[in-house]
Parts: C-alpha cells; sequence; structure tokens
C-alpha cells in the first residue's frame, strides 16, 4: 500500500503546521480500511492497515510530543498496539501457507516413496507398505503447528476486532483530530507546569 | 530494542527545515549505533533494534522529503529501505525460530520431529539472510549511507537558514509538497515504511 502524497507541505512553515496535515492524511488512510478488516477473509485489507497504523505511528512517535495536545501521546500508544497486534495476525497469515506447503510436500513425497514400494505390476497397493514411510514422523508435528496458528490467528483476530470497537468507543479519531489543532504552551520557567494542550488559534 | 531517543529543541514552532536536521540527525545517530554486533544469530535483539532504527530513520526521511534536494534524498530513502530488507531477511526467521522453539518446547516428544523439519528449513532461512544482511552491512560503508544522511542534514539547516531561497525553491517546484517521493522505482521508496 503506497503512502498518499500530502499536499500543501511548505518548508518555510512551523513543523507543528506540516505535521498536521500529515497526520491528517494517515488517519484518513488509517480508515479507508474501515469496514473491510470486520470481515475475517480480508487478509489483504488487514495487512494494509497495519502499514497505515505503522505509517502513522511513526509520524506521532516524532511529532505528537512537541507539536499537538495530549491525546496524541495517547493516540501513538494506541496506534503501536493496534499494528502490534495486526503483526501478530500477520505472522500467522505469512505462516500458514508455509507450513501447509511443507506438510504437502512431505505428503506428497510419502506418496511417491510409497508408490515405489510396490510391485510394478500390483493390482492394488498393500496397506502394509505404508508404515514407516519417509516422513512418517513429521506429519504429526505440521498439523499440530498448522491447528496451533488457525487457532492462535482467529484469537488475534478476535482481539483485533475487540480493541478497533475500544478505539471507536474511546472517540479514537475525533480525539486524535482534536489534539491535532491544538498546540502546546512553551514550558518556561514562569510556568513549569503548564505544558498542556490549548487550543490552536484560527 | 532502544526507545526513540527525543530530538532536543524540538518544538510546535520550529520552522519545518530545522526540524528536518534535527531528527534526521538524532535518527541516523540511533541507526548506526545499532550496527555493531547484527551479525550474531545467538543476539537476535541486535538486528530488532537495527530494523527498528531504520524504520524510525525512514519514516522521518519520508516525513521531512519537501526538506531535502530531492534526488539526494530519494536515493537516500531508497538505501534505507535495501538495508531495512536486509534486516527483515534476517529478522523474520530470527522471530519465527524464537517462536517455533517456545511452541516445541511445551508440546509432546511425538510433535517434535515434524517441528524441528520446519525449524531446519527456517534455520537455511536465517543463515541467508544473515549473508544478506551482511552484504548490506557492507554496501552501507561502501556507498558512504553516512556521509549521505549527513549531507542532507546539512542541506535541510542551510534551507532553515535561508527561508526566502527555499521559499523561492518552493515556488519553482509546487509539486513537491509531500511527504513521499513521487514515482518511486521499482523497488519502491514509498512502500511500506518497515
Amino acid at each position: 500500500m503506497k503512502a498518499g502524497r500530502v499536499p500543501g507541505l511548505d518548508v518555510t512553515a512551523p513543523l507543528a503546521d506540516n505535521a498536521e496535515r500529515i497526520v491528517r492524511l494517515r488517519i484518513e488512510e488509517l480508515y479507508a480500511f474501515h469496514p473491510a478488516v470486520l470481515d475475517v477473509a480480508e487478509v489483504e485489507a488487514l495487512h494494509d492497515m497495519r502499514i497505515a497504523a505503522k505509517r502513522l505511528r511513526y509520524v506521532l512517535e516524532v511529532t505528537a510530543e512537541p507539536c499537538f495536545g495530549p491525546y496524541a501521546r495517547t493516540a501513538a500508544k494506541r496506534t503501536r498496539d493496534l499494528q502490534d497486534l495486526i503483526g501478530d495476525i500477520h505472522d500467522c497469515d505469512v505462516a500458514l501457507p508455509r507450513v501447509r506447503a511443507a506438510a504437502e510436500a512431505r505428503r506428497a513425497a510419502d506418496a511417491e516413496a510409497l508408490l515405489d514400494r510396490a510391485d510394478a505390476d500390483a493390482r492394488d497397493l498393500d496397506p502394509g507398505l505404508a508404515a514407516g514411510l519417509p516422513h512418517a514422523e513429521e506429519h504429526r508435528g505440521l498439523a499440530t503447528l498448522e491447528a496451533y496458528l488457525v487457532a492462535r490467528r482467529g484469537l488475534l483476530y478476535g482481539r483485533f476486532l475487540a480493541l478497533w470497537e475500544q478505539l471507536g468507543r474511546e472517540g479514537f479519531r475525533a480525539r486524535l483530530e482534536f489534539a491535532l489543532a491544538e498546540r502546546p504552551q512553551a514550558f518556561t520557567p514562569d510556568s513549569p507546569d503548564s505544558n498542556v494542550g490549548v487550543p490552536h488559534a484560527p | 530494542m532502544a526507545k526513540a531517543q527525543p530530538i532536543p529543541g524540538l518544538r510546535a514552532d520550529t520552522p519545518y527545515a530545522r526540524a528536518a536536521a534535527a531528527t534526521v540527525r538524532v535518527r541516523a545517530d540511533e541507526l548506526f549505533a545499532q550496527a555493531e554486533g547484527v551479525l550474531d544469530t545467538e543476539r537476535i535483539e541486535r538486528v530488532h533494534g537495527m530494523r527498528v532504527a531504520t524504520r524510525r530513520l525512514r519514516a522521518v526521511l519520508e516525513i521531512y522529503a519537501p526538506c531535502f534536494p530531492k534526488d539526494e534524498g530519494r536515493a537516500v530513502l531508497r538505501d534505507v529501505k535495501r538495508l531495512a530488507d536486509a534486516l527483515g531477511a534476517r529478522r523474520d526467521p530470527d522471530v519465527q525460530l524464537e517462536g517455533l522453539e517456545r511452541f516445541s518446547a511445551s508440546l509432546t516428544p511425538e510433535d517434535g520431529p515434524g517441528l524441528q523439519a520446519f525449524m531446519d528449513e527456517i534455520r537455511a532461512e536465517q543463515r541467508a539472510g544473515n549473508e544478506t544482511l551482511s552484504a548490506a552491512l557492507a554496501a552501507l560503508d561502501r556507498d558512504g549511507l553516512r556521509r549521505r544522511v549527513d549531507a542532507l542534514v546539512a542541506s535541510a539547516e542551510e534551507r532553515a537558514g535561508a527561508p526566502g531561497a527555499a521559499a523561492a525553491e518552493a515556488e519553482d517546484e509546487p509539486d513537491h509538497g509531500a511527504s513521499y517521493p513521487e514515482a518511486p522505482p521499482a523497488d519502491d521508496v514509498a512502500g511500506e515504511p518497515a
């Protein structure tokens, strides 16, 4: 998934004004995968959402504290949590086809070995020849691993749905967008406790 | 994994180009500080730390792209992406092996042979990934990545110090208002920042 171009960036403008433009676009990109990601079969959308979350996370990591209101820092953590969770799901999605391919390759090799054991003129395959095939001991572990990955994927996806719903309830997007319009007050000796977000002058 | 260092003096009203110079300098320092010992497959956290550092550097190069000369910025970004890919070629099997070892330890002996056979395949990938990473680290020195990143920092500082010149350049190049290079090459420097 390619990141969208951010229009209107100005090299001579303050950091916060440019960062705000970038973050707003990255938020839009993250939410572009909703509601597709609510479908468990939409693996690609979830993968793209992970990348969008990563982009949002890293821009917030640099800019949340100096540029925006307090919720931006919270949002950076939420975004990291989201990225990590989808990353774990992605790991299952990457591993599963590999495990299945490894299992299938061994089954195919065993079938071929079994056929080699049969007489060329045999009318049927003797079941006794199936004992002690080259990969016989390996099938079980691979089947167990596949079952584990399927189950883990299901569990993590459930957690993703819960986290996504929680972000909605928490007002993640609205609060982050509000925080983008805030600018932290300068920290000065006269106001040691006042480094809090204040609304950005219109 | 090392936490991202705060950027000294970064404020909301810091000029964009000055922020670019300050941020990229710190993130580049973090990356090059992580390079030692990454080829040691017994210390997999080092690869992870360096990979995260490349992600952070890549992210800030993208965020501040308009502050750098277009061609030089794009070339550095492409090389950082290549380094990240090489680190990924090692890191991905590292993570899989770690997970499989943990998984394997909790199963019955009957599951062992299948898991070990699969882990052998991943170990072969880890060795290949280490060779890829070794070549990428050699290319870092050969291609002078550090020197070129420093040149980007110097260029951004120069822009920050001469706002008139920066504004004039921006007028000459109205489409450059983007955090990502346009029309990336085949290896897609504007792809996933990871």
